[in-house]
């Protein structure tokens, strides 16, 4: 089950790997105490989230929860984030990994260069590209669609997933899909038969990054975007940047609450099934 | 081709279409990616660089006037754009290596063998998840000197509160802190990937002849993670350089303008003042500049790849 | 209530009927300018025979093909207008459907922008913040509302000259009217009684002065709980680097006769009025919590409402949410006063802040755009807004009314007394094409005095020298 993890620690004392453990879930509380600090403050009433000094006694609210819930411009705004995320993720990931094989393990004459250039394409400050982006769409009639967004955020989701998948296909030895081609598989059996599976830890959790940066991406949503397509960053911005009332943090950690729920669930499964097949994998290898 | 028996003719086409489909099935590896960016980034990119020459008319949102190179004269001309440039460089120079070595630091750890660092890892990627926005206005309430838990708990001890957003120097260290928090995670779920990818045999053979913990560290975990480390280095870098919604979230770039990152700058160029001409001069000065850095980096992880 | 009820003139009323939805789109080719040179002949063609000369306007629909309208607003008020004002209105206009986007504060400028200019916008109306004005008509984005073909779809009893000066004027440039105002603010100055009992300071009144206001300061800056800790300061307001933080400053410049720009639209801040000005802005750091210098909007509201600072000085709507709503606030209505900002040597201060409703240019749907900010800023629209969503009205009428909520009389009066300072002095932004360019620089300039990196002078000196070459 566990036999895909590092060199298993045989020889080193028992002691060793349970402070490891111990200073791993230090260092996991003190990331996750900003976040319970958020998930607390979602049950407070505007009042007694700024108190002096700060409480831990109050009475729980779940009404901002019920009533940001039940706004129809939120609700829609989430699924319209979770249709843009996976999207985006899906197709970044595909498109990305097949880039980062070529330039790993494909002898391309230019190959590197088109890399490199679109990793720089990196580069463009996303404001810059948000206003002429905006201009194409509308120009083709394709605002306020999700496939537009989609394709936005694949600019900045390619050039990452390529990047950091040829760190990873670097890192996995040569002999595996040579023996494969030697024995007639094609160039892309060999990717999605033998490459693919075997970076599975590397593809999802850079599938899960892609997913994240398109699940909180404002700048495109805001500019390309009116009303059908438009995600929940929009909605918090828009609680954050309230001019009526001040920032209602009471709505802005409950939202911002429920939208780390689904993302968390998704790491969660993934986790899981990796493990799982990790284990299989070694169980048949 | 003229002195080509048929004979030759014959077996050549077969090896010259199989060439071709060796090269096409070779692209194909590369041309979704590519098709996707140019489709998408060529106009804009040409965009921006055409307006950062002419001056800009808002009445139709297009370049009207050749300008040459007023609107960089303009922006290299104004204080702002030095100080957001002093200021983001000092930003990147702290929070990159802190969230580098943090990250595989801590991926390290997590790794450790045990029933629970599925959900760890799992869970460790939240701080990525929460938006920008809300997660500057946590560390706000977290860090502020009237209601928040840090100076309450430095209070205990008998300090005075610190004034986390108005001392320009504590207001970067925040800015620090806050995308450390935010971004460590993402080296932590790509490292404890790439451990988890790393070949099991060859620790295998190191344990087996007796090799300690630390030299297997240095020796054969380090070079075999070097490239994606590097990879993560840079994608960090590329993310970094444009930051912007934490500055505007916990400090909304001051005190003064002693937070005031670059691409918050250009933002507010485009977005508040309406000088979009100005903001594409800057942006695609901060082009050319990723640009050099980038090579500069990548030249260095190569180096790195291949002393291996 | 029938659509009739409203008061429309005959013509208006019979187009009401509706015969015109299908001619929509069908001469959207017709030139602009075209329309203008007719627009005066035509009306009273329209008026003599009750047929319509507007062909291309898409009317205000029928129960078989209503009229959909598109809105761009704030995003802290989009869902607010959905969910409560448009039912309202659709009592009344049963058969113009309205659409609100709401895009939240900072981008929303840009955003219309983007929006108008483009061949066909999607809005039909968009909500402009005050300054934003000038910014919108000098790009053609927005219609003359008193243009002929506006006035002839304009309800008779639709009383212009019952807006206060002040906020009507937010919708205007360069004499021509293209917005009215359908959400007026003001800059208020913020009294919580109880701190300054507890202090032993007289209670200000609408009367006290820049200078016995800074006497006062000190002595309320205090330890309330009696620990040894001061735990409760004077003042908060804004002090952060943000576009808003400049109209402080500016309100006490005003207050003392300084100006923005002089009449040849030159800035006129930089000297001894501007400067003292903004040191005593800076001086009220002093009297602030600690961090006051990062605060802004929200963080001195949750100050005020905390029960930290005697005085905020703060946009009045926020009145309900600090003193009567118990979820957001820890005060009590009648620990809260609300009064106009203090005197200085012409008079009381204010600072104007107007949401706008402005019909698009472009827009095929004008007359039923214009149906829904006319209902909203009539008599009828403000009395409803206010007395529901305690929204602050224009007209005199409606601040003369006895209020729905007790809780508004101070309110109102605060208001008036606001107004007329603000229409005396000119307390607003810069009104120019480019005044938000101008807003940036004072907030930066601003945000360095504050934090104490350059001097108040130099300060000035600076912003007065960029924002020159930004309005040329």
């Amino acid at each position: 089950m566990t036999a895909a993890a590092l060199p298993s620690p045989r020889r080193r004392s028992r002691l060793g790997h349970r402070v490891r453990i111990a200073a791993g879930l230090a260092a996991c509380v003190v990331f996750l105490f900003p976040v319970f600090w958020m998930v607390l403050s979602s049950f407070k009433d505007q009042r007694d989230i700024f108190t002096m000094p700060p409480t831990l006694f109050f009475t729980p609210t779940l009404e901002t929860y019920i009533s940001y819930m039940q706004r129809a411009d939120i609700s829609r705004r989430l699924i319209n984030t979770i249709i843009v995320a996976a999207g985006s993720g899906a197709l970044s990931i595909a498109a990305g990994a097949m880039a980062g094989y070529a330039l790993a393990r494909i002898r391309l004459r230019g190959a590197g260069t088109i890399g490199v250039l679109i990793l720089l394409s990196r580069g463009v400050p996303p404001i810059a590209l948000a206003v002429p982006m905006f201009l194409v769409a509308r120009s083709l009639g394709v605002t306020d669609k999700h496939i537009t967004l989609i394709l936005a955020y694949c600019t900045f989701l390619i050039p990452y997933v390529m990047w950091l998948m040829r760190g990873f296909f670097l890192a996995l030895p040569r002999e595996l899909e040579e023996s494969a081609m030697i024995d007639g598989c094609s160039r892309f059996g060999a990717f999605f038969k033998i490459i693919v599976p075997i970076s599975m830890p590397g593809l999802l959790s850079t599938l899960i990054f892609s997913m994240i940066l398109a699940w909180e991406e404002l700048l495109f949503a805001l500019v390309l975007t009116n009303r059908h397509a438009s995600t929940i960053p929009v909605s918090i911005a828009g609680i954050a940047g309230d001019t009526v009332n001040g920032a209602n943090w009471g709505a802005l950690t409950a939202v911002g609450t429920i939208t780390v729920i689904p993302v968390v669930v998704f790491a969660l499964l993934v986790q899981k099934w990796l493990i799982q097949g990790l284990a299989d994998g070694a169980t048949k290898g | 081709m003229s002195t080509m028996t048929a004979e030759g003719a014959r077996t050549a086409r077969p090896r010259a279409s199989a060439k071709l489909a060796d090269a096409v099935s070779r692209w194909a590896f590369m041309a979704p990616a590519a098709i996707i960016l140019v489709a998408m980034l060529a106009y804009p990119i040409f965009y921006t660089i055409e307006i950062s020459f002419a001056r800009f008319d808002l009445m139709t949102f297009s370049a009207v006037e050749w300008v040459g190179w007023d609107n960089y004269r303009h922006v290299l001309d104004d204080y702002r754009f030095w100080s957001s440039m002093k200021v983001t460089l000092v930003y990147l120079a702290f929070a990159l290596p802190l969230q580098v070595v943090l990250g595989f630091g801590i991926a390290f750890l997590i790794n450790a063998d045990w029933r629970g660092r599925g959900t760890v890892r799992a869970l460790f990627i939240i701080p990525m998840v929460v938006a920008p926005v809300v997660a500057g206005g946590i560390w706000r309430m977290i860090l502020d000197p009237l209601w928040g838990i840090v100076n309450w708990l430095i209070g205990l001890f008998g300090f005075a509160p610190l004034d986390w957003f108005g001392d320009p120097n504590l207001a970067m260290a925040a800015i620090v802190i806050i995308d450390t928090w935010r971004w460590t995670p993402f080296v932590v779920l790509i490292a404890t990937a790439a451990l988890l990818a790393l070949p099991r045999d060859i620790f295998e053979a190191a344990e087996v002849d007796g090799a300690n913990w630390w030299s297997m560290l240095w020796s054969i975990t380090l070079p075999l993670l070097v490239p994606i480390i590097a990879a993560t280095f840079v994608v960090r870098w590329l993310g970094a350089v444009k930051m912007f919604d934490i500055a505007l979230a916990a400090t909304y770039g001051g005190p003064g303008g002693a937070t005031n990152v670059i691409n918050l700058f250009i933002y507010e160029e485009a977005f508040r003042s309406l000088h979009f001409a100005e903001s594409a001069a800057m942006a695609v000065i901060v082009l050319v500049l990723t640009m050099v850095l980038t090579g500069i980096f990548l030249v260095g992880s190569r180096a790195l790849e291949q002393r291996n | 209530m029938t659509p009739n009820a409203e008061g429309f003139p005959p013509a208006v009323a019979a187009r009401k009927g509706g015969s015109m939805v299908r001619f929509h789109r069908a001469a959207s080719s017709v030139s602009r300018r075209a329309v203008m040179a007719g627009a005066a002949s035509a009306v009273a063609i329209a008026a003599l025979t009750g047929t319509t000369a507007w062909a291309q306007d898409a009317g205000l629909g029928t129960p078989e093909a209503p009229v959909e309208v598109r809105m761009i607003a704030n995003e802290a008020f989009a869902n607010q207008w959905q969910t409560l004002m448009v039912p309202e209105f659709n009592k009344h206009y049963p058969n113009i459907k309205v659409t609100i986007d709401g895009v939240p504060y900072v981008e929303l400028l840009a955003k219309s922008m983007l929006d108008a200019t483009g061949p066909s916008p999607n809005y039909d109306i968009i909500i402009a913040d005050d300054p934003w004005v000038p910014q919108l008509a000098e790009v053609g984005a927005l219609i003359d509302l008193k243009s002929a073909e506006m006035a002839g779809w304009t309800a008779a009893d639709y009383d212009w000259a019952d807006f206060n000066a002040a906020p009507l004027a937010a919708g205007e440039w360069k004499g021509v009217q293209y917005g009215v105002p359908l959400r007026s603010n003001m800059l208020m100055m913020f009294v919580n009684k109880a701190l300054y009992e507890k202090a032993g300071v007289p209670l200000p009144t609408p009367k006290i002065t820049w200078q016995e206001y800074l006497e006062q300061a000190p002595k309320l800056v205090q330890d309330t709980d009696g620990d040894g800790k001061v735990d409760a300061w004077a003042v908060d307001t804004y002090f952060v680097r943000e576009p808003l933080t400049p109209t402080i400053w500016q309100t006490i410049m005003n207050s003392n006769g300084g100006r923005l720009l002089d009449d040849n639209g030159k800035p006129a801040f930089s000297n001894e009025i501007g400067v003292a000005a903004l040191e005593t802005h800076r001086k009220l750091l002093e009297f602030a919590p600690t961090g006051a210098v990062s605060h802004g909007f929200s963080e001195s509201l949750q100050a005020f409402r905390q029960g930290l600072v005697a005085t905020m000085f703060q946009w009045g709507s926020v009145f309900k949410g600090s003193a009567i709503d118990p979820k957001t606030t820890t005060l009590k209505p009648e620990q809260v006063g609300i009064q106009v900002m203090p005197v200085g040597s012409t008079g009381p201060g204010a600072h104007r802040g107007i949401w706008n409703g402005t019909v698009s240019a472009k827009s095929e749907k004008k007359q039923a755009a214009w149906a829904v900010i006319q209902w909203l800023s009539s008599k009828q629209g403000e009395a409803w807004h206010s007395a529901t969503l305690g929204v602050f009205p224009a007209r005199k009428s409606t601040l003369a009314s006895t209020p729905a909520e007790p809780w508004l009389v101070p309110v109102f009066d605060a208001l008036q007394q606001a107004y007329n300072a603000a229409e005396k002095g000119q307390m607003w932004r810069i009104r120019h094409p480019r005044s938000d360019a101008a807003q940036q620089i004072l907030a930066d300039e601003v945000a360095r005095a504050m934090a104490g990196q350059i001097s108040a002078a130099e300060a000035l000196q600076v912003a007065a020298e960029k924002i020159e070459k930004v309005l040329n």
